[in-house]
């Protein structure tokens, strides 16, 4: 009867575990972190001043290869640039202090990702380091709009 | 024709019937529901026979409901250039309907038919008889338990069926259609809400785990004494409760979705 | 002891009236069953032994009437007072009516589990005392659906007996069973009502078992009781019904044919249509 009662308690145990786990689980999910931990990766920073519709987690390519994710996106208070977090893997620890960070866009309608051209400085970003060279996201719908009102009066955005 | 119009008078009259008593019952179960805690084991029991054992099924339900959500929705969101929303697509549909409402269907075709069947069965072989000759109240010692069961598990098996649907979506999405995952994982990330999205889906679950376990335990319990009695119950568990939880579905959808 | 006298009669059903519908199951039923004997109910399927018992652990509520346990009148008009009155009655089901999803040890504690803090080692004792008297200590492990009829009816009475009842109800406890089993539930029921010194009252319609083991017999018949006395009176009782249900003769005042019209008359009417 004891063992029966063990039983029953370990199952039903388990089963709540596993429950409230999982509930744990889409939690994390909704509110989330980035993939990488802070001992596989380091982290780098760049100001956009727009970054379309680029989200927490999205890739971070060199050449196409994902080497990293965005980890946090914020606003600068003082000067309303984005400031976005990547965390790179630490593999890739020797990028040039000129790396370029560009916003790019999977397909014409894809989701956005960060994609980083090499420069050629002996020197290399360290950890907390910060991107100088940074472009936007090109807004697909600024440039229907520029190429509709070509030719009429440039309006100011 | 009026032979047919009739029955159906007659099919509303008898579920109006249900619905009537359904409610004395309910009202009655209400002042046995805090005394329960005194008597956690039978809780628990009965989260052991309605809840754990209906894992494998949960589990294997929303695995292979994600993959498929991955696989359908994959040749669309191509069509659009929006593959990386997959994980999004997949998870929101799942926490918020499929996820409630198949575990919902689930539970009552796996548990709440075995509660009524149960019950019914104790009824028909005078064990519940028995109980109030040894001046055991059954209402305490056999339903409430149940019932309490079934709440509680119902929402946690909803979790796991969500769970095992996005792991399935992943497998399928990320290993095999090729999406990026972090882009499956980021989009989820910014879709899904914590709120919006898995609390209404937690709480739709729970109302469906309340009338599911309901229906199992009223079903039994005024079972008719016999062998068709007892499967008539446990099939009009499962009837009854499967159409309240569609209906129920639409309302409580009809109330959570931002923006109708 | 200064608590005043106890009333004779452990159970006294007074001008009970009982109807299902509009049948009338018992009209004007009176009836009293002296505390510390082995009483026997007879009648005909159907004349509404089980309803009589009901009617004594307050399921059903007379229509007029009083049924009183130990002087009080037994009333679901109050749960607490109802249970109360069951707990000093202990009833035994026709098919024992074991808790399917507990095995035998299980099934006889289940009211000292419900009802008392006794610690394990008390439980256990007070059990398998109760189980050994029934002859099935051994058989303390074995689940409901692993018993044969007779050995499920002793474990019911193993239960019944375990709250220590004032009086003990059996209902039909003889049917179906073989000659031994049926051998052993008598000596059971007897050895239960002197040893523990407490009040049975069997409902049956097997005659040989209830001239064998009551103190006391009443036939019910219609409603009513039609006849009362020892069995040696209830032998020498001169009424045809009495005679009837005592020899088992197939038609009398319970007439073989279910009351209707001439089977002449029912071809007619039947070939009509
Ligand atoms: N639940 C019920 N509903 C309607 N009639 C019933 C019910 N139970 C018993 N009866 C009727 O009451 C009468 C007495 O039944 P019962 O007490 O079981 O008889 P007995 O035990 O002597 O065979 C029977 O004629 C039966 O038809
Ligand atoms: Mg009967």
């Amino acid at each position: 009867m004891s063992t029966e009662t063990r039983a029953i308690d370990i199952g039903v145990g388990l089963f709540i575990l596993l429950g409230l786990g999982s509930v744990v689980f889409l939690t994390s999910q909704t509110l989330g972190s980035s993939g990488l931990s802070d001992s596989t990766s380091y982290t780098l920073h760049a100001r956009f001043d727009h970054i379309g519709d680029l989200k927490v987690r999205a890739p971070v390519a060199l050449a196409g290869v994902t080497i990293g994710r965005v980890s946090q996106i914020s606003v600068d208070p003082m000067d309303y640039q984005a400031s976005v977090e990547l965390r790179i893997d630490k593999t890739f620890d020797q990028l040039p202090i000129d790396t370029f960070a560009s916003i790019a866009t999977t397909g014409i309608l894809g989701g956005k990702y960060i994609e980083l051209g090499p420069g050629g400085d002996e020197e290399f970003l360290q950890d907390q380091g910060e991107i100088e060279f940074t472009q936007s996201a090109i807004l697909l719908e600024n440039l229907i709009g520029k190429f509709m009102v070509n030719g009429t009066a440039d309006k100011d955005d | 024709m009026t032979r047919s119009l009739q029955a159906c008078w007659v099919s509303f009259s008898q579920f109006a019937a249900t619905f009537g008593g359904f409610q004395m019952f309910t009202l009655r179960l209400l002042p046995y529901l805090p005394r329960a805690i005194l008597r956690p084991r039978l809780i628990t029991e009965q989260i052991y026979s309605l809840g754990a054992l209906s894992l494998v099924l949960i589990m294997f339900g929303g695995f292979f409901v994600g993959t498929v959500l991955a696989l359908q929705s994959y040749s669309t969101l191509l069509e659009f250039g929006q593959v990386d929303a997959l994980g999004a697509f997949a998870s929101e549909a799942l926490v918020r309907e499929l996820g409630p409402v198949v575990t919902a269907l689930l539970f009552a075709g796996r548990a709440g038919s075995a509660v009524a069947s149960e019950v019914g069965l104790m009824r028909a072989t005078n064990q519940l008889a028995a109980m109030e000759l040894m001046a055991v109240d059954p209402l305490q010692r056999v339903i409430v338990p149940r019932f309490i069961a079934g709440v509680v598990s119902v929402p946690l098996l909803a979790a796991i069926f969500c769970t095992m649907g996005v792991l399935g979506a992943y497998l399928v999405g990320v290993h095999q259609l090729g999406v990026d995952a972090g882009a499956f994982w980021s989009h989820i990330q910014d879709r899904v809400d914590l709120f919006d999205d898995v609390g209404s889906g937690l709480f739709k679950s729970f109302v469906f785990g309340v009338s599911a376990s309901l229906m199992g335990v009223y079903e039994g319990y005024y079972a008719a004494p016999n062998a068709g009695g007892v499967s008539r119950a446990a099939t009009r568990t499962v009837v009854i409760t499967s159409v309240w939880i569609l209906l129920f579905d639409f309302v409580l959808t009809g109330m959570t979705m931002p923006g109708v | 002891m200064l608590s005043h006298k106890k009333p004779p009669n452990i159970i006294e059903i007074q001008d009970v009236r009982y109807s299902r519908g509009k049948r009338a199951i018992f009209d004007g039923l009176n009836m009293n069953f002296p505390r510390g004997a082995v009483s026997a109910v007879m009648g005909p399927s159907g004349t509404g032994k089980t309803t009589l018992l009901n009617l004594i652990t307050g399921q059903l509520v007379p229509d007029d009437g009083a049924v009183l346990f130990d002087g009080k009148v037994v009333c679901p008009c109050s749960r607490h007072g109802l249970y109360n009155t069951r707990r000093q009655i202990g009833v035994l089901f026709q098919d024992g009516a074991l808790l399917t999803d507990l095995n035998v040890f299980e099934n006889v504690a289940f009211p000292l589990r419900e009802h008392t803090r006794l610690p394990e080692q008390l439980i256990r004792q007070i059990v398998l005392m109760r189980l050994n008297s029934v002859g099935l200590r051994a058989a303390w492990q074995r689940m409901p659906s692993e018993l044969s009829g007779g050995m499920a009816r002793r474990v019911g009475l193993a239960r019944a007996l375990v709250m220590d009842p004032k009086l003990i109800i059996y209902d039909e406890p003889f049917t179906g069973l073989d000659p031994i089993a049926v051998g052993v539930i008598l000596r059971l029921i007897r050895q239960t009502n002197d040893v523990l010194g407490i009040t049975s009252i069997v409902v049956t319609h097997d005659v040989a078992e209830a001239e064998m083991l009551a103190d006391l017999i009443f036939l019910i018949s219609e409603g009513k009781v039609v006849a009362s006395g020892s069995p040696l009176d209830m032998q020498q009782k001169a009424s045809s019904m009495v005679r009837q249900f005592m020899q088992g003769l197939a038609d009398g005042p319970v007439p073989f044919h279910y009351p209707g019209t001439s089977y002449a008359d029912q071809l007619q009417t039947m070939s009509r249509t």
